[in-house]
Order: C-alpha cells, then structure tokens, then sequence
C-alpha cells in the first residue's frame, strides 16, 4: 500500500532535524533496546491482547489490512507489529465508541466487496490484490459496488488510515507504537523535557528517549 | 498592401497549411484481445474485478513513431472534463500494444516489450489504471485512446492528461481509440 521509504518521506518534515530510522537504531545507547525485529515482536504479540472492541474475525481482518498500510519489511517492524490494531481496539471501547458501528459496518462491507470482486475473503487474497482493492476503497471505487459502504468507501479508509496512523506512531500509553517501533521509523528521538547544549548543536543526533510521555509528571492522561 | 507582401501573405498561408496537413495525425487502428469495440468492458478491467489494466492492440503507426502515449477517460460523469482512469507514456515506439496488467507497484518493473514506460496520475490522483466504477444509472463510454509521437521528449512520471497532451502537442504523428462501455447496476442494500 505505501513503502515504508514513502511513509519516511511524508513523515520528514515532522520528524523535522531527527535522524532517519536506520540512522537512529546506530545512534542507541549500549543498552538500550532497539526496535524489535519483526518475528520477535510476532511472538510478543501472539497470543494476541484481550479484545476489548472487536470481534476476533473484525481484529483479524483489521490485522491483514494494516498490515498492508505500513508493512514491516527488512528495514523494520510495520503497523502490525506496532500494535495498531490493539490501539483501535481499545479506543474503540473508549474514547472512539462512536466510531465502533462505522467500523462493523465498514469491516463487514470491505469483506463482502473482497468476495465480490476479486472472489475471496481480503485474507486470501495475494499482497498486490489487496492492495488494488485497498486503494479502490480508498479512491471510493468500491463505493457503489454494492458492497454495503455506508457512504463513500473513502470516507471508512480515511478513518481507518488515520487510526492505523495514530496506534503506529503514537504514544504507546495508548496501546499501539509497541517497542517504539513508529517512533523508529520516523526517526523521533522521543519526549524531552529537556534539551542539552550539545541536543542543540547544528547536525545532533539526540539519543533517542524510548518512554511514554505519561512517565513524565508534565503530562496529564488524556 | 503592395503587391509582393500580398505574394508574401499567400506563401506563408501556404506554408502554414501545407504544414499543418503534413502534421495531421495518421489514423491508429485499437483493438484488444479482451475488450471488443462498443460492447461491455470485463469486469476484471474494472472496480467490480480485479482492477487490472486491459491489454491494448495497435497497427498503422507512421514510421517516424519514436514513442506511444495512451489515455483513458470517461467523458460520461457528470463534470466538466471527462474524468480519467489512465495515463501511461514512454511507450517505446517499437510496441504495438501493451500487456494485461501493468503493475501497480512503482518499484516493479514495467513488462520487457515497453521498458522506459512511466504512468501519469489518473482522476483517481494515483499513477495506476483504475477502471471503471461508474455511479449506477447509465453505461458509461471509455475512450482508450493511443497516440503516436515522432519524439522521445523528457516527461517525468506522473503528468496528468492535460499535463502529457500539452507535452506532446505538435509531436502527434498518429491517434486511434478503442471505445467500450461499462454499467453498474442499482445493488440491493445486503
């Protein structure tokens, strides 16, 4: 759906003076932990997590899908292994509970238009058609195919995009980013209450800070 | 006027026409081995299948053809301009035609008999063939239209329609279109 090196593009300009992902894991402390490789972080997250939102079929169609949205590759762990679908889990159960039927609802729909169209549940499918059939969803192709989008298809990708966007690169407090691992990619050295001089000097590479920004007393939960 | 600028007006009109003649785009004649003229594309080349781009056919190239360029719209929707689905360029002139399923992944090669060949941006705002999804109502006419150019011009990936045909303007040595129709039908809510 997107390579890991256009993500990386389109997130340059937040990740703004920090160093690339693979310049970042050189630049770690001896001792710190870096990001997981992608078979590790399978096992940490097998079996997977109570669902607190989803049916397990809507988790592990969730699953499938981001895991072509930002997909692990020999550079490092993609959305799946990020947690993602954890994070919409659980925001699903909270603060995102109105959302919770436009995804049964729109799950349930990209599903049929799978076996519609290209003649097998989304699973099934080879990485390249799901792909095409993503971006049909996303373009609003698949909207009048009879499927059962509740709208435009585009409209239910957005969101899904968003959301898979916010449990990868988002504060792990919330569920996804486990092990840091959207933090990585982008580069992000983490939460600083506190800059050095030698943070500051043209060219730094801050040492990557792997914490919630919730372990700091600055921040209150949201 | 006197009489030698009147001579002047009539050789440069002349001049002009005789040009313009000479650059008329010959006639191409398309075909597919997958969709026939006039009659319902399948719905593996469309949003209801797989999504694939159809093979094309063509014959009756000028000998000066260096590239092909090939555009397909829908002049159906209601807009403005008919709304495209494909945009694909620096074909190389020795085709003659182009294979089902261009790959939709940039970072895999086009097919061997059109190396060099980049796609430009669709209405869909993606470099890729989408085919049809019309809205339910009516059958929508796609216009699989080929064009001949007598030059390897320096197009980047990613042109637009309007963007490619303005590039290519004055290069046109041959044009030709293959013209189908799709519908979709009103599907009951499951």
């Amino acid at each position: 759906m997107i390579s890991r090196r256009d993500l990386l593009k389109v997130a340059g300009a937040a990740a703004a003076g920090a160093a690339t992902a693979g310049a970042e894991r050189a630049a770690l402390p001896a001792g710190a932990a870096p990001a997981a490789h992608p078979e590790s972080l399978h096992e940490q997250s097998s079996p997977r997590r109570p669902l607190e939102a989803l049916t397990a079929d809507e988790a592990d169609l969730l699953t499938a899908i981001v895991a072509r949205l930002i997909p692990s590759d020999p550079s490092g762990p993609g959305a799946v292994e990020a947690g993602a679908v954890t994070y919409i889990d659980r925001s699903l159960a909270g603060p995102l509970s109105s959302s919770r039927e436009a995804y049964r609802r729109g799950l349930a729909a990209l599903e049929r238009y799978a076996t519609l169209s290209r003649g097998q549940p989304f699973r099934e499918l080879s990485p390249t058609d799901q792909d095409s059939l993503l971006i049909d969803v996303e373009t609003g192709g698949a909207t009048a195919s009879g499927a059962g989008f509740d709208g435009s298809s585009a409209a239910f990708f957005a969101m899904l995009k968003a959301h898979t966007w916010q449990g990868t690169f988002g504060d792990p407090y919330y569920g996804g980013n486990q092990g840091f691992v959207g933090w990585a990619m982008l580069g992000y050295p983490g939460v600083r209450t506190a800059v050095t001089p030698d943070d500051q000097r043209l060219g730094a590479r801050p040492v990557p800070l792997r914490r919630s920004a919730y372990d700091t007393d600055l921040f209150n939960k949201a | 006027m006197n009489r030698r600028h009147l001579l002047l007006v009539v050789v440069g009109t002349l001049a002009v026409v005789l040009a313009g003649e000479a650059r008329a785009p010959q006639s191409l004649i398309v075909t597919s081995p997958a969709i026939k003229a006039g009659e319902t594309i399948p719905r593996d080349y469309t949003a209801d299948g797989r999504n694939i781009s159809p093979p094309l056919q063509w014959s009756g190239a000028p000998a000066s053809t260096r590239e092909f360029a090939v555009i397909c719209d829908d002049p159906d929707v209601p807009m403005p301009q008919p709304f495209v689905h494909w945009v694909i360029y620096k074909i190389p002139g020795t085709a003659t035609g182009l294979p089902e399923n261009i790959p939709i992944d940039p970072a895999t090669p086009m097919p061997a008999e059109i190396a060099g060949a980049v796609q430009g941006t669709s209405g869909f705002r993606r470099p890729i063939y989408r085919g049809p999804a019309p809205p339910p109502g009516k059958p929508h006419h796609y216009h699989f239209r080929v064009y001949a150019i007598d030059a390897v011009l320096d197009l980047k990936p990613g042109l637009t329609k309007r963007e490619l045909l303005e590039a290519i303007q004055g290069h046109i040595v041959g044009e030709g279109e293959l013209v189908a129709i799709y519908e979709r039908k009103p599907a009951p809510q499951p």
